[in-house]
């Protein structure tokens, strides 16, 4: 059966992975945009298998938490689906950003130069937000994979679920935030952050369904749940539809009339009733994450090329392949030769499983918890306190609105990392302390290099000293070239500086007199960390004529 | 939005959160309640409010949190860690909804996400909830609504 899924996967993945290598090799005229659909289907993937990856963590953190824990098949099979979307999520910004060589600039590092993170950018939260969540869920997968073998490691299952609990919802809110900070009349929404977290649980709920019926077993209290959020999630649609107009009747029909089949008995009953109804709940969720994620006034899915489609398939063939290979493969290899993931105690019907309970007694959790929660918090209000308290030429004003995103999951991974840390060394082995150890020195190195930034050294060496005149030139060059990101006024473009990241550098006379013309002709021409090069596209006089008006705007600014 | 749309807003969340968690509790009938409470609470919000004013774009959520922290007075067991749930829920919405409104030049509701945030910290110490710190809780909450 595993064998059968991963070849589908696999053919899926082939199918795709030319559009995958065209996507990346032409950049974002590889899918279909146009002037009002600057985010099109990467981000629309990435915010799908976001919301995939949410399930795991829904179905094995929330449920510990409160006290009913699922069987560990269906724990274990939920985590992992986590893992594997976050994996396939994690391909499409580097895609959108279209240009793969820079992908270093999604990561948020700091520059001994000045260059600072956008605190600012919705964009910045969500990739702190989705990293730690990846962190702590793949520890959480851990833990509860290696708990048999490992029975200290039980202890420490709920407290983590009670980490993971909050970090799960937030990482969805920030997601969110990508949208409803904008001002796109669309994106205008904040109900947000409830509306996306409810989307991300219910087509979560549908693939963890859909992997369950692989299992050939079946949780009922899952489907039940599934149909109560299709009644929450048709409010939304409604309250949508109240407030701005928009309305998708596929989107309505598939993801919130199609899931009623399930109180006809001989659909709930039967396997492949049970599929016709996850998969129209995720075709549902997909159809409408794309329509948000591209607003236009036409329907912008009547004009897929072969390179959208092409990334669906790659992705839906990535997860398959990724999830069914581990499943049947690696699981094994984890925990002895005779034995599949999740099997080693699951003995008996899934279904009736809903109402165990775990034997650990609550007041245990907070015991445990208390030492590393206290070492987050305090990581936390030291981090608050430096964001706010930086100064930096080039760093927009932060207030706490603007900090408070990345408190908790700084709070949960300090906390996590530290509830697992002794217990994880205690019961590895050697050679995996050996690789830790080299891991976390190889991290140091990168977090050092990532601060001290690269070398912004003008070369010695002949510069053309011929000018152009005028400034009309100059200006027409800035408007055309610069202020996209810089502002007309050279004081920022605001849009952009709520909106993406990396933040641009703030044109004062103090700086301008700093760096030198020399060298500002070559940041332009060469490009510098977060800027890209404008040599081909812009002349070296032109360059220079540039500096000149930099200089013009900055004194004006005085 | 004026005093008798707020009073009404509670009085609504009020008498919808009376049937929440009456036993039998069934997923489907509490998500039902749940859901059939944010349908009325939406088209009471499309009906009497300005849809236009950004700040009514979540209303119907604010609804039903406040909703659900009134629900929680009537639960049996483990009040004291769902009374805390549904303030922090409560928080959340308004939070993240300010939030939004920020980036679109409005001011934080920073006083009532305060107030929010002072009763979830102060319930988390409720050891033993009486029927006379119910009513308080209550008041607290209504309070809250209508004067932040």
């Amino acid at each position: 059966m595993y064998r059968i899924l991963v070849y589908i996967g696999a053919a899926l993945l082939l199918l795709g992975a030319f559009a995958f290598g065209v996507s990346l090799w032409e950049g974002p005229t590889a899918w279909h945009t146009d002037v009002r659909t600057f985010w099109g289907i990467p981000i629309s993937l990435f915010v799908l298998w976001i919301g995939l990856a949410h399930a795991g963590t829904l179905i094995s953190a929330i449920f510990l938490a409160l006290g009913y824990p699922l069987g560990r098949r269906t724990s274990m099979v939920a985590e992992l689906s986590t893992l594997c979307s976050l994996a396939v999520a994690a391909l499409f910004p580097l895609v959108h950003l279209g240009i793969i060589e820079n992908f270093y600039m999604v990561v948020p590092f700091l520059d001994a130069r000045g260059n600072f993170s956008n605190l600012r950018s919705p964009l910045v939260w969500d990739f702190c937000c989705i990293s730690v969540y990846g962190l702590v869920s793949l520890l959480f997968f851990a833990t509860h994979l290696f708990s048999e073998k490992f029975p200290d490691l039980k202890k420490l299952i709920r407290p983590m679920a009670w980490l993971l609990f909050p970090l799960v919802l937030w990482v969805h809110t920030i997601v969110s935030l990508d949208f409803a900070v904008t001002f796109v009349p669309q994106w205008r929404g904040a109900f947000f952050p409830l509306y996306f977290i409810a989307g991300a649980i219910y087509s979560g709920l549908a693939l963890v369904i859909i992997l369950l019926t692989a299992e050939h077993c079946r949780v009922r209290v899952l489907e039940k749940l599934m149909l109560g959020l299709s009644w929450f999630m048709a409010f939304f649609w409604l309250w949508e539809f109240l407030l701005k107009g928009s309305f998708s009747f596929e989107v309505v029909f598939l993801g919130a009339v199609v899931p009623q089949l399930m109180w006809l008995r001989v659909i709930r009953e039967n396997a492949f009733g049970r599929l016709l109804v996850a998969f129209s709940v995720l075709v549902s969720l997909g159809l409408e994450r794309y329509i948000l994620v591209t607003p236009s006034e036409y329907n912008a899915a009547e004009y897929f090329s072969w390179t959208d489609l092409g990334l669906v398939s790659f992705s839906l063939g990535l997860f398959t392949t990724l999830f069914f290979v581990f499943r049947a493969k690696f699981s094994s290899l984890l925990e002895g030769e005779d034995v599949v993931m999740g099997e080693i105690v699951l003995q008996q019907d899934e279904s009736d499983k809903e109402s165990e309970k775990v034997s650990l007694p609550e007041k245990n959790d907070f015991s445990i918890l208390r030492l590393p929660l206290l070492l987050g918090v305090l990581v936390t209000l030291l981090y608050v306190v430096w964001a706010i308290s930086v100064e930096n030429t080039n760093l927009a004003p932060l207030s706490v609105v603007n900090v408070v995103p990345l408190c908790l999951p700084l709070l949960v991974l300090v906390a996590s990392f530290t509830l697992c840390a002794r217990p994880l060394w205690g019961i590895s082995g050697k050679r995996v302390k050996v690789v830790c150890a080299v891991l976390a020195g190889i991290l140091g190195c990168l977090a050092g290099a990532f601060w001290a930034g690269g070398s912004s050294d003008v070369p010695s060496g002949a510069v053309s000293v011929q000018e152009i005149d005028s400034t009309k030139t100059a200006e027409f060059i800035w408007s055309s070239r610069c202020a996209g990101c810089h502002g007309q006024d050279g004081k920022f473009n605001e849009k952009f500086v709520r909106e993406f990241y990396p933040l641009p550098q703030k044109l004062t006379p103090v700086r301008l007199d700093t760096l030198g013309e020399d060298s500002l002709v070559k940041v332009i021409l060469d490009g510098r960390v977060n800027m890209n090069p404008y040599r081909g596209r812009v002349s070296e006089d032109e360059a220079r004529g540039l500096v000149r008006y930099m200089r013009h705007l900055a004194g004006e600014g005085e | 939005m004026d005093a008798i749309l707020n009073a009404l807003c509670c009085l609504m969340a009020l008498g919808t959160s009376m049937f929440l968690w009456r036993r039998p509790v069934s997923i489907f009938k509490e998500t039902g309640i749940l859901a059939l409470s944010l349908v009325v609470f939406g088209l009471f919000s499309y009906l009497t409010m300005d849809l236009a004013e950004p700040t009514l774009e979540y209303m119907p959520f604010r609804m039903l949190a406040l909703c659900i922290c009134f629900s929680t007075t009537s639960l049996t067991s483990h009040k004291t860690r769902y009374l805390v749930l549904s303030q922090v829920l409560w928080l959340w919405v308004e939070f993240f909804g300010g939030l939004t409104f920020v980036y679109h030049g409005l001011d934080m509701p920073w006083t009532r996400i305060v107030a929010i945030g002072a009763g979830a910290f102060g319930g988390a110490f409720l050891s033993h909830i009486s029927r006379e710190m119910e009513f308080l809780l209550m008041v607290y909450w209504i309070a809250v609504w209508m004067f932040f």
